[in-house]
């Protein structure tokens, strides 16, 4: 397309400067706030951050809700895409559509609706109660069972979106041809399925983790202060505390949680490939 | 024709200055909230009056004292409206003026509290909060800050975040109930992180709570009064209570940016806002309550505002000297007792 490898870059030069204005730069001089104290280059402040009990307690629930929620969607969306690939065109067109529905809806919607849902006069405790198993309301909202099922609902449809592409580029007669040679279900995901599909679940699992990690509205809306987050706390250091070196910090920890997920999953793709 | 001359040049002179007086601009900055009704009733009049062009900035104020901090050595805004607690913060660090009160004329008729609240002479209230228990009447009886973590009723009960404008008057109310009176609120921070368990929600937006009453997720919350409208629609009965410690609240106040441009123009500002015809419209449609003793409303519209002298002079508001020494304390012991 392009005459010379100099002329593409030339071409590219306007947007990439661009981006490096408004995107790394302030990026940049964001992230070096938790590097610098009184003028001088210091790890201190992320020594200090994690001297916090509370802190550390937000840094793990923060990582474990973001590998629950992974994990979870990709055995919930394995099930939903090999269902939909299955489907005759006209139904795979229809739930493709009905999956693609909630990621038009804002999440601020889309979680107040949990509120109703989960609340002690909501859908799930009228069930609880009026089949007998509580005699009280449980409550649900304000823990952390919220907000992963909060997070579950707002990035399980971008994983079943990577798995249902991926199932369709996987050849046709594979599953056939494992289940004549007599492997078993759990033997056809394992050794055919998994291997084929690993592309699918390495973005699907990248969009799902780092969306977990960087999510504001619901942990916010459905744990509250009771469930702080990374992200909540970083807001909270932001907008009350007026600590930039405390938010640089979280936001470093979260940029670096997102790029280690992607890198790492990409490589237990690679080496899966290769053997 | 001489004179005609004259007149002409004299006519042609006045005219730059009239381009001039066209171009003056003033520059505030303001909480984002009730904006189009803020420009029909305040903005808009007063750029009639003055033949001026205001420019109005929004946010909350960290992100507006923030601002004004890194143009401090060359202000663009000229009057901004902030927290007691912010503005005695602006004024330590050097970011606002004194405030010649003698350019305006509806001082006087200011209540005493919001004539000078830091003590300072750096600010002028405008207008001031009463912050009570909002519960539901049919489920229990709130006589003192302290029922609030009774076992019967703490289960059903929303308090305020640290981080809210309504936590920390909240917890001084409840040390003053406990007989924990102290600036630190170590007290009734200790006393809330006994029950955090039970408490529903520790809310950062009030506009949370209406929903979760009338889901019956939450009985009671300490409230700011301008939140009691959303509470009175709701087809449940919700009281206002008035416990025996009393009541908090708080007071937002306008500034003077030092260094700013348009001083003048900025007290101009500020005694259009003050006015009784302002304020008495503000009031009315439920925007502010009014910081002017000479504002009189409606009926409806006392019932949902911090309205009248009694109500001024009852108020225990933390001094904005404790907020600001004490903040950080306040977040470090929240999050130890509370947050994990």
């Amino acid at each position: 397309m392009f005459q010379n490898r100099a002329e593409a870059l030339a071409l590219a030069l306007p947007a990439a400067v661009f981006a490096a204005m408004v995107f790394l730069l302030p990026v940049a001089i964001l992230l070096s706030e938790g590097f610098r104290l009184e003028g001088a280059w210091t790890l201190s402040a992320y020594g200090d951050f994690f001297s916090g009990t509370l802190n550390r307690t937000v840094f793990i629930r923060t990582f474990k809700l973001g590998l629950e929620v992974t994990a979870v969607s990709a055995v919930i969306g394995y099930a939903a895409a090999f269902v939909i690939v299955n489907l005759p065109p006209k139904g795979k067109g229809r739930m493709i559509g009905l999956i693609t529905l909630p990621l038009m809806i804002s999440p601020v919607a889309r979680t107040y609706a949990w509120i109703v849902i989960l609340g002690r006069t909501g859908i799930v405790n009228k069930v609880v109660t009026g089949m007998g198993f509580s005699g009280e309301p449980l409550r649900l909202l304000f823990t952390e069972t919220a907000v992963f099922i909060g997070l579950l609902q707002l990035f399980l449809p971008l994983m079943i979106l990577s798995l249902v592409s991926a199932l369709e580029n996987m050849p046709k007669d594979a599953i056939p041809a494992a289940r004549v040679l007599g492997a078993n279900w759990f033997q056809v995901f394992w050794k055919v399925i998994l291997p084929l599909t690993r592309e699918g679940l390495v973005v699907g699992g990248t969009l799902v983790f780092t969306g977990s990690l960087t999510a504001y509205i619901t942990p916010a809306v459905l744990g509250g202060s009771k469930v702080l987050m990374l992200e909540t706390l970083l807001y909270q250091q932001v907008s009350v505390a007026n600590n930039f070196v405390s938010a640089s910090v979280i936001a470093f920890m979260l940029i670096v949680m997102s790029f280690a997920a992607n890198i790492l999953l990409k490589r237990l793709a690679t080496a899966r490939n290769k053997r | 024709m001489k004179t005609s001359l004259i007149a002409s040049a004299a006519l042609l002179a006045l005219v730059p200055f009239g381009v001039m007086a066209q171009e003056r601009t003033l520059t505030v900055s303001v909480y984002a909230f009730a904006q189009d009704d803020f420009k029909t009733l305040v903005y808009d009049p007063f750029e009639q009056q003055c033949g001026c062009k205001l420019v109005v900035e929004t946010g909350n104020s960290v992100e507006r004292l923030a601002k004004l901090e890194a143009n401090k050595t060359n202000p663009v805004v000229d009057m901004a409206v902030v927290s007691m607690a912010d503005a005695l913060s602006a004024s330590r660090k050097g970011l606002i003026d004194k405030i010649d009160t003698a350019k305006l004329t509806n001082f006087d008729k200011l209540y005493d509290l919001a004539k000078d609240p830091n003590s300072d002479g750096m600010s002028v209230g405008y207008t001031f909060y009463a912050t009570s228990i909002a519960y539901r009447s049919d489920k229990m009886k709130i006589e003192s800050w302290a029922d609030l973590l009774k076992p019967e009723y703490v289960g059903h009960v929303a308090f305020p975040n640290v981080t809210t404008n309504q936590g920390p008057p909240a917890l001084y109310m409840l040390g003053l109930a406990l007989g924990k009176d102290t600036a630190d609120l170590k007290g009734p921070i200790e006393a809330v992180g006994e029950k955090k368990d039970d408490i529903v929600t520790f809310y950062e937006k009030s506009s949370q709570l209406v929903q979760l009453m009338q889901q019956e997720e939450i009985w009671a919350a300490p409230i700011g009064r301008f939140s009691w409208a959303g509470f009175t629609k709701l087809d449940v009965p919700v009281a206002w209570a008035t416990p025996k410690e009393g009541q908090t609240g708080g007071m937002n106040v306008m500034v003077v940016t030092k260094g700013a441009k348009n001083q003048d123009l900025a007290l101009q500002f500020m005694d259009f806002w003050l006015s009784t015809d302002i304020q008495t419209k503000l009031a009315e449609k439920l925007i502010d309550s009014p910081a002017n003793k000479d504002v009189k409303v409606s009926e409806a519209a006392a019932n949902n505002l911090t309205y009248g002298e009694d109500t001024a002079k009852s108020l225990k508001l933390i001094p904005s000297a404790a907020a600001l020494d004490n903040r950080d304390a306040w977040l470090k012991e929240w999050n130890a007792k509370v947050g994990q």
